[in-house]
């Protein structure tokens, strides 16, 4: 397994405050990698940073060996990389069709002279039933994406993200706010995407469960700065992620 | 349906001179015609989220143009129009990549300091523009050697012009054009994400309607026969503004309706005098407050429930 995604002394501040301090990991290729600290931490900040929302105060970010700390959001989605929000990003007035469709519309025809291009290929890759099936929004293509339960739209958002067809997602926070049958449902879905769809998973999430169940390797972070990488079970064990995060009375459901 | 039935209204509104067959009406429906495309690229930087108070400069740069490249240089007038359409598109080229990063109330003074810049170019160097007295002496529109000298003549290509802007504009609507820009104005984090280039969309947006302005000035140009800076001053680009908010924005009917509403507007109440004003105020006042979404919404009902 060779690394997908590189990241080396990552840092970034505002002003005084170091939200991310020197992370450093590695994603391999059909790995899913999980996020976890405490609330502020750094977690979301250094999603951000991967992403391009926002350029790193200091280290590097490699995708498929190529350096992609500093370029924009957009030029990082279209090299491979998709995203999904904790919060929902949808087109609420828009049905589900045309979420996913515009998804595909945004990503092909990203810039005035792709569209143009684009008038030659027309591109219907990937299809919409397909994508909708997938993350089980196959009967509710007509729905209007803001009438959907909560949980729904967040995998309209999984969906959408996967009209790029990136090689690597990912994901702030796909079961905040979701119920137990939606959770069991969502850890599915994450190891599906790897097993069926071939992309690797960069996962923030607080549902230890849900983490620790789905998760190859975990990285932990506490106030901007790594103090645990590895399985599952390592972390688990680690004395200062007990201390930091855990609590000495954490027990694995 | 309804739609068809505005339309046909429409057409009918824009042969009514023909049968008024009078030369001021001729006059102010050349005017509505001249303002309606400029209104029209407003609503596309409306689209993007972004209030330019340089159309104004976009339209005198497409008039001086047009006029001094036949004037000087001898060009054929349509060859002028052309040119200057070019000329103001190039300039929202360059613009774009700095102004267009930058939004909200803060890109509405970067424009309106441009416009400023521009105005002030406009009547100070003399020699060219002919400075706050004027250029005069713009040679009549002629295409392979008929000329138009009646106002009639120029009301036609005007609403040609018209006609070309607002299919443009709802083809850009229909297409998938038209969802991009949607989705970067609703959530441009969630579409940059996926991919899209918000910044490269809005300057070819800002391109094309700085084009659209330009055009439209080459034709007041030829048609007015004469050039002041002052015609061409920021109140022009608010005038658009609020062709675009009375008509409403979320269609290109919307800016249309606009600009048949408000540029006769001042000419109907030239009969109050020291009142005109006050009356065009309050009439703004009323629309506001009791039509916000503009005179479409009267017509199509609004897509978009509220979230």
């Amino acid at each position: 397994m060779s690394a997908l995604l590189e990241v080396q002394g990552l840092t970034r501040r505002f002003g005084g405050l170091t939200a991310v301090s020197d992370v450093s990991f590695a994603v391999s290729e059909g790995e899913i990698f999980g996020v976890i600290g405490p609330n502020g931490a750094g977690k979301t900040t250094l999603f951000n940073v991967i992403a391009g929302h926002y350029k790193p105060s200091a280290g590097t970010a490699t995708f498929s060996g190529r350096g992609i700390s500093g370029l924009r959001s957009d030029v990082i989605a279209r090299l491979g990389i998709a995203r999904t929000f904790q919060a929902v990003h949808l087109f609420a007035a828009e049905t589900v069709a045309e979420n996913l469709r515009r998804a595909r519309v945004l990503s092909t025809s990203h810039g005035p002279f792709a569209y143009l291009r684009s008038f030659g290929t027309g591109r219907r890759e990937p299809d919409l039933r397909d994508v909708a099936t997938f993350v089980g929004l196959g009967p509710l293509l007509d729905q209007t994406a803001g009438g959907l339960a909560y949980g729904l739209q967040k995998m309209l958002g999984i969906g959408m993200a996967l009209m790029v067809t990136p090689k690597l997602l990912l994901m702030d926070e796909p079961a905040a706010g979701l119920n137990p049958s939606e959770k069991r449902a969502a850890s599915a879905l994450i190891r599906r995407l790897r097993d069926e769809r071939g992309i690797s998973i960069l996962l923030v999430e607080h549902d230890m469960p849900l983490v620790m169940g789905v998760c190859d390797r975990i990285l932990v972070v506490n106030q901007g700065k790594p103090i645990a990488i590895g399985s599952p079970d390592a972390v688990k064990a680690d004395p200062a992620v007990i201390d930091a995060y855990l609590g000495d009375d954490y027990e694995f459901a | 349906m309804k739609r068809l039935i505005l339309l046909a209204a429409i057409v009918i509104l824009a042969v009514l001179p023909w049968l008024a067959n009078n030369r001021y009406v001729f006059h102010i429906a050349t005017m509505i015609a001249i303002m309606a495309p400029l209104a029209l690229s407003m609503n596309l930087m409306l689209r993007i989220g972004q209030l330019s108070m340089a159309h104004s400069a976009f339209m005198g740069i497409g008039a001086y143009a047009s006029a001094l490249l036949t004037m000087r240089l001898g060009l054929p007038p349509l060859a002028s129009l052309l040119c200057g359409g070019v000329l103001a598109a190039l300039t929202a080229l360059v613009l774009g990549p700095v102004f267009l990063r930058i939004k909200g109330v803060y890109f509405v003074l970067l424009t309106y300091a441009f416009g400023q810049i521009v105005n002030l170019v406009f009547q100070e160097w003399t020699s060219l523009f002919g400075g706050n007295s004027g250029l005069y002496g713009i040679p009549k529109f002629s295409l392979a050697g008929y000329r138009l000298t009646a106002v009639s003549q120029y009301y036609v290509l005007a609403l040609l012009f018209t006609a070309i802007a607002y299919w443009m504009v709802r083809a850009i609507e229909r297409s998938d054009i038209g969802a991009i820009l949607q989705s970067l104005n609703e959530d441009e984090m969630l579409s940059r994400s996926i991919g899209a280039d918000a910044l490269s969309w809005r300057i070819a947006v800002f391109t094309f309607s700085a084009a659209i302005a330009g055009i439209s000035g080459g034709i007041y140009a030829f048609y007015i026969g004469f050039l002041s800076p002052q015609a061409f001053g920021f109140q022009l680009s608010v005038d658009l503004v609020v062709m675009n908010v009375i008509g409403g924005t979320s269609a290109a009917l919307g800016p249309l309706l606009g600009a048949i509403v408000v540029v006769p507007l001042p000419e109907l109440l030239r009969e109050a005098k020291q009142y005109q004003l006050l009356i065009y105020g309050l009439c703004l006042m009323v629309f506001l407050i009791f039509i916000k979404q503009g005179l479409v919404s009267l017509i199509d009902r609004p897509r978009r429930k509220p979230a």
